[in-house]
C-alpha cells in the first residue's frame, strides 16, 4: 500500500470537522463543515461516508470560512450522513460544477423559486446577497413545501421575511394552522396569481423535475424568455469530473457544464 | 517515413524475443478470440478480430480507487508492468485513443495512466474488414500506434508511429530489415468497411424510426460492455464483513442501456424508455463526444451489433432513416 496522495488523485476526498449539525425538518438536516474554499453559489461537493458511498450535495451557503450542506435522507449515504454529529469528521471533495452567474446578472430584479429541498442551492444566492445586495434590485421569493413539517431554513426565513418579498406555500396543511405565513396550495398557483412581469428580471428555479416543468411553463406564459430563467438540474452522479457519464443531458454534463443551466441551454431535454 | 520489413517466418522469433523482456499480450482463440498473456507465441491468432476489445487492460472492469481503514484513505499501489500488446486492430487502437482523451486529458486518472504508461501498442492492419459488421471506413480513424504491422503475404511491412515504437524497433533491430517500400494512404484503407453511409445524425433526433432499434432490445448491455470506446463507470463502496470499519471504494463499468443509469433519489428515472437510452448511446458515439472533443467516439468495430443477442443493427437503422429522409425531400 502506498500513502495517499490527495492532490494527484481526483477521487480522494479530504476530511473536515463538522462545526454544526442542525435538524431542519424530520427528513432533512444541515451540516456545517470546516471547509474553507472559494466557490460560487449553486456549486456542489461530493460528500463521502466510507463504506456507504458518495453523494453530490449542493452548497447552501456562501462563505470562505465554512460550507453548509443541506441533506435530505433518501438513500444509504444520506441516511449515514444523518448519524454524524458535531465535532466528528465528514469527507468531502470539490467544489464542482458551474454555479449561478451572479456577476453577469447585476442590476436585475431576482426572482427565486424553490420547491422542497430545491431551496437548498438557492439559499446559496440568499447568502451571497448578504455581501452583494446593492448589486441587484428587488428580490422576490417563492418557496413551496409539501407540508409545514417540510419547511427548511426556518431560522433564516425570519431574516428573509424582513428583507425581501416572500411567498410561502404548502401543498397540504394537515395541521390546520400554520406559523410561517404560508398559504395552502401549490407554488405554481402562487406564481400564477402574482403580478410577476419579465421586466429586468432573472429567475432561479430549483425543485423536483415536475415542479420545475410547470413553473417554467407559467413563467413562459408570463412573458419570460428562456435566457431569463436559470434552473439547477439534478442527475445521478458518481465522478463529478465529467467522465462517468451518468449525469449527461444530451451532450452536456450536469457535473461540469451545470448543475446550473440557463434554460435555453437545455430546454426540452427533460427526458434525455 | 521509415518502414521496416519482417519475414513472416521470423515473426515467432521476434515475439519470442519480446516475451524475454516484456509481458506479451495478444489475441488467442479459445472459446472466443480474446487478448491474453502469451506463454507460447504459437497460440497467437490473427485470423479474426478479438471478440472482446482491448480496453479492459487499461480501463479495468473493476478498479479499487482506495481503501479506508476507519481513519485514513490509502490508494493501492498501481501495478504497471511493462507490457507489449500485439495484434491490435485499427479500431481498437483508435478506441484506446478515445479513452486516452477521457482518462488522460479530460481527467488525470492515475489508475488509467499507470496502466497505459508502460504499454507498447503494436497494431495488425486489416487488409479487409474481418467481420461483416465492420464499418470503420465510415468514420475518422487515426494512426494511433507504436508499431503497425501490414500483412503482405510473405512478409510484414512495419510502420513506426511513435517514440516508443522507435525504441522497440531499435531494441529488436536484429529481427527487422530496412525496407525501401512505403505505405501509401490508399493501402491504409480497409476494404468493405464503409457500411454507414452518412454518420451525420443531427437531423434524425426526432425520427420515429429509432423505435425500430429497440422493440427487440433486451437491455442486456452487451453492446456497451464490448464497445472499445464506451467509458462510463459507476463508483460503489464495499465493506469488509469481518470488520465493518474497513471499506473499499471501487469503480466499475456501467451501461447507459439499463434503466438505473439515470435513477436519482426518489426513484425518478430520466431515460426510462429503451428508445431514449438507445438514442442516447448512438448520439454519444456519433455526436456528443465529437462536439466536445472534435472526434467521433465510435470507431466502427461493429462489436455492439455482432454481440447483440437480437442483432440490433444501428448502422442499418441510420441508413434506412437517411434513405427515407432523402426520398421524402426528393
Amino acid at each position: 500500500m502506498q500513502k495517499a496522495k490527495p492532490i494527484k488523485n481526483p477521487y480522494l476526498p479530504k476530511p473536515f470537522k463538522i462545526l454544526d449539525f442542525h435538524r431542519e425538518s424530520p427528513g432533512t438536516f444541515t451540516i456545517t463543515a470546516d471547509m474553507k474554499i472559494k466557490h460560487e453559489p449553486g456549486q456542489f461537493v461530493q460528500v463521502s461516508v466510507p463504506g456507504f458511498g458518495e453523494s453530490p450535495i449542493s452548497i447552501c451557503s456562501y462563505s470562505n470560512k465554512f460550507v453548509k450542506l443541506n441533506v435530505r435522507e433518501v438513500g444509504n449515504v444520506t441516511r449515514a450522513l444523518s448519524r454524524l454529529k458535531k465535532n466528528e469528521t465528514i469527507f468531502i471533495r470539490g467544489p464542482y460544477g458551474k454555479g449561478y452567474p451572479m456577476e453577469s446578472l447585476k442590476g436585475n430584479d431576482l426572482v427565486i423559486i424553490g420547491g422542497g429541498c430545491g431551496v437548498a442551492p438557492l439559499k446559496g444566492i440568499m447568502d451571497y446577497l448578504e455581501s452583494y445586495r446593492d448589486d441587484y434590485k428587488d428580490i422576490l421569493l417563492f418557496l413551496g413545501y409539501r407540508s409545514p413539517d417540510d419547511v427548511i431554513f426556518k431560522r433564516e426565513m425570519e431574516e428573509w421575511k424582513r428583507k425581501y418579498q416572500i411567498n410561502i406555500t404548502v401543498d397540504r396543511n394537515a395541521h390546520g394552522q400554520f406559523c410561517y405565513d404560508a398559504k395552502e396550495g401549490f407554488i405554481t398557483d402562487a406564481i400564477n396569481s402574482s403580478n410577476l412581469s419579465n421586466e429586468n428580471k432573472v429567475v432561479f428555479v430549483c425543485g423536483p423535475p415536475i415542479m420545475m416543468k410547470y413553473v417554467v411553463e407559467i413563467l413562459k406564459q408570463k412573458g419570460f424568455h428562456d435566457d431569463q430563467i436559470f434552473i439547477s438540474a439534478e442527475r445521478l452522479m458518481y465522478c463529478a469530473l465529467g467522465v462517468c457519464c451518468h449525469c449527461m443531458i444530451r451532450g452536456k454534463f450536469t457535473c461540469i457544464d451545470g448543475p446550473v443551466f440557463r434554460y435555453d441551454e437545455i430546454k426540452d431535454f427533460r427526458n434525455d | 517515413m521509415r518502414v521496416l520489413r519482417l519475414e513472416k517466418k521470423r515473426l515467432a522469433e521476434f515475439l519470442g524475443r519480446v516475451t524475454n523482456s516484456y509481458m506479451l499480450i495478444a489475441p488467442v482463440k479459445t472459446d472466443l478470440v480474446r487478448f491474453e498473456v502469451i506463454k507460447n507465441v504459437d497460440d497467437i491468432y490473427l485470423e479474426k478480430n478479438s471478440y472482446f476489445p482491448i480496453k479492459e487492460y487499461f480501463f479495468r472492469k473493476e478498479e479499487t480507487l482506495f481503501k479506508f481503514d476507519g481513519k485514513k484513505f490509502a490508494v493501492p499501489k498501481i501495478e504497471a508492468p511493462h507490457r507489449v500488446f500485439f495484434g491490435i486492430r485499427k479500431c481498437d487502437l483508435n478506441g484506446i485513443e478515445r479513452q486516452d482523451i477521457v482518462y488522460m486529458k479530460q481527467v488525470q486518472d492515475p489508475y488509467y495512466i499507470a496502466a497505459r504508461k508502460n504499454s507498447f501498442l503494436i497494431g495488425y492492419h486489416c487488409n479487409e474488414a474481418p467481420s461483416p459488421y465492420c464499418f470503420c471506413g465510415s468514420l475518422e480513424l487515426h494512426d494511433h500506434f507504436d508499431l503497425m504491422f501490414y500483412d503482405r503475404q510473405e512478409h510484414f511491412l512495419i510502420e513506426i508511429g511513435s517514440e516508443k515504437g522507435l525504441f522497440l524497433s531499435n531494441k529488436f533491430k536484429e529481427c527487422f530489415e530496412l525496407s525501401n517500400q512505403s505505405i501509401s494512404s490508399e493501402e491504409k484503407i480497409i476494404k468493405n468497411a464503409d457500411r454507414l453511409e452518412n454518420k451525420d445524425i443531427s437531423h434524425l433526433y426526432d425520427n420515429p424510426d429509432w423505435k425500430k432499434g429497440v422493440d427487440i432490445c433486451l437491455s442486456c448491455a452487451a453492446c456497451t460492455a464490448l464497445c472499445p470506446t464506451c467509458y462510463c463507470s459507476e463508483i460503489h463502496d464495499t465493506v469488509s464483513t469481518k470488520d465493518p470499519s474497513q471499506s473499499e471504494r471501487k469503480r466499475s463499468w456501467s451501461s447507459c442501456q439499463v434503466q438505473d443509469f439515470t435513477k436519482v433519489a426518489g426513484d425518478h428515472v430520466f431515460r426510462k424508455e429503451r428508445e431514449q437510452r438507445f438514442k442516447h448511446r448512438i448520439y454519444h458515439q456519433l455526436e456528443y463526444f465529437k462536439d466536445k472533443n472534435g472526434i467521433d467516439l465510435c470507431v466502427g468495430c461493429g462489436r455492439c451489433i455482432e454481440a447483440c443477442p437480437t442483432r440490433i443493427d444501428f448502422v442499418e437503422i441510420i441508413n434506412d432513416m437517411n434513405k427515407d429522409a432523402k426520398s421524402k425531400t426528393n
